[in-house]
């Protein structure tokens, strides 16, 4: 029996009884495959609604609309327009009167509640606005103020009435005013003009994203400029130039293993080199950016050789053999053919570096920075930084912006990719 | 016969007539190995002016690694060591003076896969001249691309579309153009390493013309697994066996009386 073939009629009828187990088993795999899917979808889209819905409030907040005489001998004493005038006028106190004439507080303590129901932002919302439009000057007109963030609190039920006042964050006093504010239905709910053009503030209110989002644009600007050449180049000097023997496997070996470094290696890296050894500045996005090309550098190496060895050898062949010498073979060939896949890898660590915020902590980029950087030698911060820090504030109104800043850096990220996959799919055409 | 050279040891194996009155390129005492393994063992030959000459052989005899000695093709294979003499116009092609560019320049090569680079067929054919700076202005260019697309026999099926993909073509096209494209530069000699081994007969016909009429201006060298096909292109024929160059004689001689027992084995079908 052993040693004897199975008889044809035979052998089909053990397939055709194995067949109903084999099929079954076909489709016990499909099912874990789509259960498994299922899973992941649902998670994603928890995720992202989650985000989207604790987010989109942090993209509005509330304002009071107040009646401004503009009084350009008061707002204006220099008559100039130039910042030292507008600084030495009354801005902040002609809101203040503003305010008074609607809710009329009595009282000392009344009126020094009453001046903090403005964000402390209204000067300069003021004197901006008269700097981008002099014609207001001898009018009045009715301007838009931030509330306070306590304010947006309660006015978004965060904060409750029903709360003892000794435990409330806001008195009764100023519920009163509130409400005398909402009858005259000055108070809106609108689309913050702060989360995008303001920066880092103490003020949940007036705090935006502005500052950080250049931040990461300048940070990221000096990470590509130095990982995309220098990943480039490392991975066509191994590939294509160095001979294979000992020491480039030793690199090879060391490449990949920094890949699996810990980011925040790499910030105390850059902060013991580039800030104790080089002397420079701290917080800024130059040594950010150094530091993130570093920890992108492995990436992008790795996937370029990956994609230059992907090259077709007979695309070589043809071009050494019609006498192209081993540059022009490079550039006119590998590079052009291996694009493609270099940039995955450098969208892969482009990604990977905008989202990071061990290494920059290290070097001091966590700092509170107001201005926005306008050079790589600016302080600043990125948005990863900016999210973990309003996520370490006790104010209500922060847990919104943070939200907020995920959903910006989210897009932020999105976008980035999306470019990098025009850009491959315009350079993928293949012939 | 061969005690005419002085530069070349004694040869144990080769018989017929190994050299050429009017040679072009010439090997003595070639040994090729990689790593350790001895690829091709004390080969000497002469390609002739204007010749077509074929390399046959059983698969893994070294022909091909013979043929990409003669443009240094080797040298992009890390292991691959040549010794031995390759002349070209009595210049040694393997001396540390010769710089491999413009010897594949007058050296061309075609190659078993047909490898258009995906580029366009314009483009494909203007490479070379564009790369070593042999047109003066685009309508130079453009009568280098039209000559040498006449020349391999395929201007006639791509002069409407000379924009359009290279790999687009059918694979005895994409062959007719990598052989346009070794033309262009104008090189003095052609190697083809089994340049029809993935075509069709009727593909395979036309190469097999055209490399007739290149013959005429060219020396071609042909390395081929079909013997009908040596017979039918080449003027002389050089048989190879496990690295040794072991017989080379006029085609019509070699296929009808060969002088080594080995060839007549591989010829009648009893090796290989």
């Amino acid at each position: 029996m052993n040693n004897k073939l199975i008889n044809p009629t035979r052998a089909s009828e053990i397939v055709r009884n194995s067949i109903a187990k084999r099929r079954a088993k076909d489709n016990r795999l499909k099912l874990y495959g789509r259960i498994a899917i299922g899973f992941a979808v649902c998670f994603l889209i928890f995720l992202f609604s989650s985000i989207f819905i604790k987010g989109y409030p942090g993209f509005f907040q509330y304002y009071v609309t107040l009646d401004i005489n503009f009084d350009r001998e008061r707002i204006d004493p220099q008559g100039d327009l130039s910042d030292n005038s507008l600084f030495n006028g009354e801005a902040s106190k002609i809101v203040n009167e503003a305010l008074f004439t609607i809710i009329d507080p009595k009282g000392r303590k009344a009126k020094k509640q009453a001046k903090k129901m403005v964000s402390s932002g209204k000067d300069v919302r003021l004197t901006n606005l008269v700097k981008s439009n002099p014609n207001l000057f001898g009018t009045i007109s009715s301007v838009k103020f931030a509330l306070d963030d306590d304010i947006d609190s309660f006015l978004r039920g965060y904060i409750k009435r029903e709360t003892p006042e000794s435990e409330r964050r806001i008195s009764d006093q100023i519920i009163k005013f509130v409400d005398k504010l909402d009858k005259e239905g000055r108070i809106s709910y609108e689309f913050s003009d702060y989360i995008l053009n303001g920066s880092a503030s103490g003020n949940p209110e007036m705090a935006g994203i502005k500052g950080a989002f250049f931040g990461s644009i300048l940070t990221l600007s000096v990470c590509l400029l130095i990982a995309f050449p220098l990943g480039v180049a490392t991975a066509v000097y191994l590939e294509e130039v160095a001979k294979k023997n000992k020491i480039t496997e030793l690199i090879e070996v060391n490449i990949n293993n920094l890949a699996a470094v810990p980011s925040v290696v790499f910030g105390i890296m850059g902060l013991a080199i580039f800030i104790s050894i080089f002397g420079m500045p701290r917080s800024i996005p130059l040594v950010g950016g150094m530091v993130l090309a570093l920890m992108t550098l492995p990436t992008i190496i790795i996937s370029s050789r990956a994609a230059i060895r992907a090259v077709p050898p007979s695309v070589r062949d043809a071009a050494y053999g019609i006498g192209a010498s081993k540059l022009q073979v490079i550039f006119h060939h590998v590079i052009p053919l291996a694009m493609p896949g270099m940039l995955t890898g450098t969208i892969i660590g482009m990604a990977q570096a905008l989202g990071e915020t061990a290494p920059l902590l290290m070097i001091g980029m966590v700092a509170f920075i107001v201005d926005v950087p306008n050079s790589v030698m600016d302080p600043g911060t990125v948005l990863p930084v900016q999210i973990f820090m309003w996520a370490d504030f006790a104010e209500r109104m922060f847990i919104q912006k943070t939200s907020a800043a995920i959903i910006i850096l989210l897009g932020f990220l999105i976008s980035m990719n999306a470019f990098a996959i025009y850009l491959r799919k315009k350079l993928e055409r293949r012939w | 016969m061969i005690n005419e050279e002085n530069d070349f040891r004694k040869l144990d194996l080769t018989v017929g007539d190994v050299f050429s009155k009017d040679a072009r390129l010439k090997a003595r005492n070639v040994n090729v190995f990689y790593g350790n393994n001895k690829a091709i063992d004390n080969v000497t030959i002469d390609i002739g002016n204007k010749e077509v000459i074929s390399f046959i052989g059983p698969s893994g005899c070294g022909k091909s690694t013979f043929l990409r000695c003669f443009n240094r093709m080797n040298d992009t294979i890390d292991t691959c060591r040549v010794e031995g003499k390759i002349t070209l116009e009595d210049e040694n092609i393997y001396d540390r003076k010769i710089d491999v560019v413009p010897l594949r320049a007058r050296i061309g090569m075609v190659f078993q896969k047909p490898n258009p680079f995906p580029k366009s067929i314009y483009d494909n054919v203007a490479y070379g001249p564009r790369i070593h700076g042999l047109c003066e202005n685009k309508d130079h260019l453009d009568g280098i691309v039209e000559q040498s697309l006449k020349r391999a026999g395929l201007w006639e099926e791509v002069n409407d579309r000379l924009l359009s993909a290279g790999t687009g073509l059918s694979g005895g096209q994409q062959q007719r153009l990598c052989i346009a494209r070794a033309i262009a530069v104008s090189p003095e000699v052609i190697l083809m390493d089994e340049p029809c081994s993935a075509l069709d007969p009727i593909a395979t016909a036309k190469i097999e013309e055209l490399i007739h009429e290149l013959g005429n201006e060219y020396s071609i060298v042909i390395v081929t697994h079909s013997m009908q096909q040596a017979a039918r292109v080449s003027k002389r024929t050089a048989y190879f066996h496990l690295g040794k160059l072991i017989e080379v004689g006029k085609t019509k001689n070699i296929f009808t009386r060969p002088k080594h027992s080995q060839t007549e084995a591989y010829i009648s079908g009893k090796i290989g």
